[in-house]
């Protein structure tokens, strides 16, 4: 195994288990398609990087931050339907994404080329990544039961919407570390379907996590290799192998 | 000072005033039953006590009591994965009091340690009840908000979720504020009685303030009139 190989199988490794813990708490309240919308936002901040020579994975954090704290606020301080305007901010962040990437770079953006990632975004994203399961795991019940029901968390003395709040950031953070693995238009997958999957298996929250976080780094260990092997990028071939593993958990449905 | 006690409590959603000077007090171990029709301010009143909703007027507990809260439903998804005992386990300790255990809060509302490896998304609407009961329990409460126990679900050949909860009162002492729609009920286990309609219409020992009359300002049409009329208070007792 190459050095490049086993970095690449490691960052995606640990990303795969970030994303794979937080989409099971996004799925308790099928936040799946926000969390979708919320990658669209990273494209703009990415072009911003690749156009004025920074880092695009800041730009992407930066602007995904911005993101997170709008639905946040419209969900929270005003009267206005969320998903409408998440679904339309959304999609305008992709159009504008869109215009302002250099052509070269695009296909990469949207879809992702984890092989390429530098020596620094390396540790910043593992390190990263572990902090996020951490911070997901020890936080876990008030996620749990925040996203179960407002009112009685609030009725433990929870704070919902700080709770939500801080969801929102680990979400816009596990979105802007899993971009070079999936690219922005795949990484609401790498989010939704392992925790679909496991919804599918568990009886329990906790195996339904630590499933969730298994399928997640086995998709990802999986597209990174078979994309090695056959030159195919490893976004699209993740999706496409946990995909299939979806519809094959169905089946066995609990 | 009473445990509880409210001064002239009004409560505004959306500019349109839904709760209008409500004052009362309760005592530590007793049981106020809030009664009225739909849209009378019920829910709105027991979120205010839980500090859900801004309200106007004064709210005050003797001390900083542990408020148990149990909801008239919540939606969860059938195919939720979480256990009984992961539910209850999502109660956090509070510095106050000893925790009680899923194992003892299932014993006290007469389910058996089996339920606790249950999927909380197979329990009957009667055992949810009784789970969220039990959830509200774990701090051990000196005082139960109950949005509506919900009478007709009961498993059969078991207590009501009435005889529970006064049972329940007379080992854990914790007061009882609930909203109920059962007069019978209501004389049998209420100490204190709050009519609402909006705004406060009585408050007292239930078979003092409970007047047909009374009961015809609440409710306001003769279909409750003559239902309140039959229920005679000496027979339900």
């Amino acid at each position: 195994m190459t050095t490049t190989l086993f970095y690449t199988l490691a960052v995606g490794s640990l990303v795969g288990m970030a994303g794979g813990i937080l989409g099971s708490f996004a799925l308790l309240r099928r936040m799946a398609l926000v969390g979708d919308a919320l990658s669209h936002v990273a494209l703009p901040g990415l072009a911003l990087g690749l156009l004025f020579h920074f880092n695009p994975f800041i730009g992407a954090t930066c602007l995904l931050i911005f993101g997170t704290t709008i639905i946040w606020a419209v969900e929270h301080q005003t009267k206005l339907p969320v998903d409408t305007i998440v679904g339309v901010m959304f999609v305008m962040a992709l159009a504008l994404g869109i215009l302002l990437t250099p052509q070269a770079d695009l296909l990469e953006a949207l879809f992702g080329n984890i092989a390429n990632v530098s020596f620094a975004d390396f540790w910043v994203a593992s390190s990263l990544a572990l902090m996020i399961s951490a911070v997901l795991l020890l936080f876990s019940k008030k996620f749990t039961l925040t996203m179960i029901s407002e009112e009685l968390a609030r009725s433990v003395n929870f704070k919902p919407h700080m709770i939500e709040f801080l969801f929102l950031t680990i979400f816009a953070l596990v979105v802007a570390i899993g971009i070079k693995l999936t690219g922005v238009l795949l990484m609401g997958a790498l989010i939704i379907i392992p925790a679909a999957i496991a919804r599918n298996l568990a009886q329990s929250m906790r195996m339904y996590i630590f499933l969730s976080a298994v399928l997640s780094v086995a998709g990802a260990v999986v597209g990174i290799l078979l994309s090695s092997l056959f030159g195919w990028p490893p976004g699209p071939t993740f999706v496409l192998f946990l995909g299939a593993l979806f519809f094959a958990s169905i089946f066995f449905k609990k | 000072m009473a445990f509880l006690e409210l001064k002239n409590v009004s409560v505004k959603i959306k500019n349109e005033e839904v709760l209008q000077n409500v004052s009362f007090t309760a005592e530590k171990g007793e049981t106020i039953a809030i009664i009225g029709p739909n849209g009378a301010g019920k829910t709105t009143l027991l979120k205010s006590l839980l500090g859900f909703l801004p309200y106007q007027g004064a709210i005050k507990f003797e001390g900083k009591p542990v408020v148990g809260y149990v909801p008239q439903r919540i939606d969860i998804d059938r195919d939720l994965p979480l256990t009984v005992q992961e539910f209850l386990d999502l109660v956090p300790t509070f510095f106050k009091k000893p925790r009680n255990t899923p194992k003892q809060v299932l014993g006290f509302v007469n389910l058996s340690e089996t339920f606790l490896l249950r999927s909380i998304s197979t329990l009957s609407t009667g055992e949810f009840q009784r789970i969220l009961i039990a959830f509200a329990l774990m701090n051990q409460p000196d005082v139960l908000l109950f949005d509506e126990p919900t009478a007709s679900i009961d498993i059969a050949g078991q207590e009501t979720i009435y005889e529970l909860l006064h049972r329940l009162q007379d080992v854990q002492h914790f007061a009882l504020i609930l909203i109920s729609h059962d007069l019978t009920m209501v004389y049998r286990y209420a100490d204190k009685v709050l009519c609402l309609n909006r705004t406060q219409i009585c408050f007292g020992v239930p078979r003092e303030v409970l007047t047909p009359e009374e009961l015809q300002k609440i409710y306001g049409e003769t279909l409750f009139y003559h239902h309140a009329h039959e229920i005679n208070p000496e027979s339900s007792v």
